[in-house]
């Protein structure tokens, strides 16, 4: 389960305050709900993703993972990129075995969970390949699965599919429903896009800027599995397209990207 | 693979043609003996023989050069290295040091001559020195910058792994700088050789192909000191071939991956 409380976001710049990014969020995610994060790009989505995940610290309030504040990154929080970030200098398997390795299991167990975690995405044919010999989607199974065989309690996921072609996008989709159907961990998912949003998730947080940063907090009437062009899927998305219409389409961008750790 | 002989045979090719008409114009205008290509290879295949130069053989001259450049590479090989890794690590550090590098940057080479003679007096430790303090900048600043452009990302992905500080510098930061500390090595590599061969002219050693070339000079043997260039010349193309090409063709061809995603 994670809870904020209170949650607000600045962001600082050379001693400087910034203008606020979020702004005094509550939220509680119960245990295995999939929850997409909704909203124009600007309003803070992956600054809220950023802090569950512990990358940044809140301003103010607090950030609760299973009763215990989060303070920092951990493997019970795994995390999908935008970017794959497999490290380049790694095989396939030795980038899903590196979890494995700082959790100190031997090289036995490690190519063990490795393999099964590989074949799971589909990818275990190319276990010794290089990343860069990869396509994009196949990248980010390789991060899939290297995040899943941390058994990570919950899944952070920010636009994981977003620079991906529409095709293996839909696939992907698919796989993650069927990965995150057969343990139901609680997943976060920061998308900009309503149908992505409406095909994978339970609940929908639609975001806005700062002072309201959060518009809207919908329960899908969806059963699963979903249908891209059924009828009440198409009045879902409707509905969510008219509370998004009423935001800014996008906010001036606010989060850089600092070369240090 | 003929053409490719042919490319590299041009170049060469022109280079020495070029070399014959200098020869001849200079001996021909000023009425001095320029050693022409034919000349400097029968020296060379001479010295090569086991003929003494400056009282040693070539092969000795070559080895103690070689041994020189060596060690103080070595030296500054492993400063660099270290001070980069740190300063990356550290802002404090790098923020404390970072000025003196760019100071030290400034100076070149041989302006260490009457540093190193007075510190270890002439000889042997003295040229070490000024090879270890110019191999030492290019290295360090290469490191530093390749450590602080890494991705944040891949250190983000690093810590949600469970990565602790040990394996975030030894399995993130050290591989992930690779490719920049491949290019500061070769950098001071050739700053190194450079400084070798002027200061082995200078500080006195008593071998060496720069003492060589010098002593050659003295005693009107220009032939002599056109057949060590030439050995110059092929120690650096080794190098640089054999060494560090292939090294840095494998490196990029993995490391660029996320570089343009």
């Amino acid at each position: 389960m994670i809870r904020i409380e209170n949650i607000s976001k600045r962001y600082r710049y050379n001693g400087h305050e910034s203008a606020m990014i979020l702004s005094d969020i509550n939220l509680t995610i119960p245990e295995g709900q999939f929850v997409c994060l909704l909203g124009p790009s600007g309003c803070g989505k992956t600054t809220l993703l950023n802090l569950v995940a512990g990358f940044i610290k809140p301003s103010q309030g607090r950030i609760l993972f299973n009763d215990a504040r989060v303070t920092g990154p951990g493997p019970e929080r795994g995390v999908v990129f935008q970017d794959a970030t497999l490290f380049p200098w790694l095989t396939v398997r030795q980038n899903v075995e590196f979890g494995l390795r700082q959790r100190g299991l031997n090289n036995n167990n490690r190519t063990k969970i490795a393999t099964e975690y590989l074949h799971l995405v589909g990818m275990a044919l190319h276990a010794n390949a290089y990343p860069h010999t990869l396509s994009g989607g196949m990248r980010q199974r390789i991060a899939i699965a290297r995040v899943l065989a941390l058994e990570p309690q919950a899944l952070l996921m920010d636009e994981p599919f977003s620079s991906l072609d529409i095709n293996s996008r839909e696939h992907l989709q698919d796989e993650l429903l069927r990965v995150w159907d057969a343990h139901r961990r609680t997943l976060l998912y920061v998308t900009h896009s309503v149908e992505e949003a409406v095909y994978l998730a339970d609940r929908v947080i639609i975001m806005g800027p700062a002072p309201k940063s959060i518009c809207g907090d919908m329960i899908l009437p969806l059963k699963r599995p979903r249908k891209h062009f059924s009828d009440e899927f198409r009045s879902v998305i409707a509905s969510l397209r008219l509370s998004l219409d009423a935001l800014p389409c996008c906010i001036k961008p606010s989060e850089k990207k600092s070369g240090r750790i | 693979m003929g053409r490719s002989i042919l490319k590299n045979l041009i170049p060469v090719l022109i280079f020495i043609l070029l070399w014959q008409v200098i020869a001849l114009m200079v001996t021909a205008v000023k009425g001095v003996p320029f050693p022409t290509p034919w000349q400097t290879g029968v020296k060379f295949g001479s010295l090569l023989g086991g003929q003494f130069l400056s009282d040693h053989t070539l092969y000795r001259h070559i080895l103690d050069s070689l041994t020189r450049w060596f060690i103080g590479f070595s030296i500054a090989a492993i400063a660099g290295i270290g001070y980069g890794l740190a300063a990356g690590w550290s802002r404090l550090f790098e923020d404390a040091t970072y000025k003196i590098l760019h100071i030290l940057q400034l100076i070149p080479g041989l302006a260490w001559i009457p540093v190193a003679i007075l510190i270890f007096g002439i000889g042997e430790t003295a040229t070490i020195f000024m090879i270890a303090m110019t191999a030492f900048t290019p290295v360090a600043i290469n490191v530093l910058s390749g450590v602080k452009r890494l991705d944040t990302t891949f250190v983000r992905a690093a810590l949600m792994m469970g990565a602790g500080r040990k394996a975030l510098f030894l399995q993130v930061l050290l591989p992930g700088s690779l490719p920049a500390i491949l290019s500061g090595l070769r950098i001071g590599l050739g700053n190194g050789w450079r400084v070798l061969v002027a200061a082995e002219m200078i500080v006195g050693t008593g071998t060496g192909l720069g003492y060589s070339i010098i002593q050659a000079r003295w005693t009107l043997d220009y032939t002599s000191a056109f057949a060590c260039l030439g050995v110059i010349c092929a120690i650096g193309l080794v190098f640089e071939q054999f060494i560090f090409n292939p090294l840095e063709q494998r490196t990029i061809a993995r490391w660029a991956l996320d570089r343009d995603a």
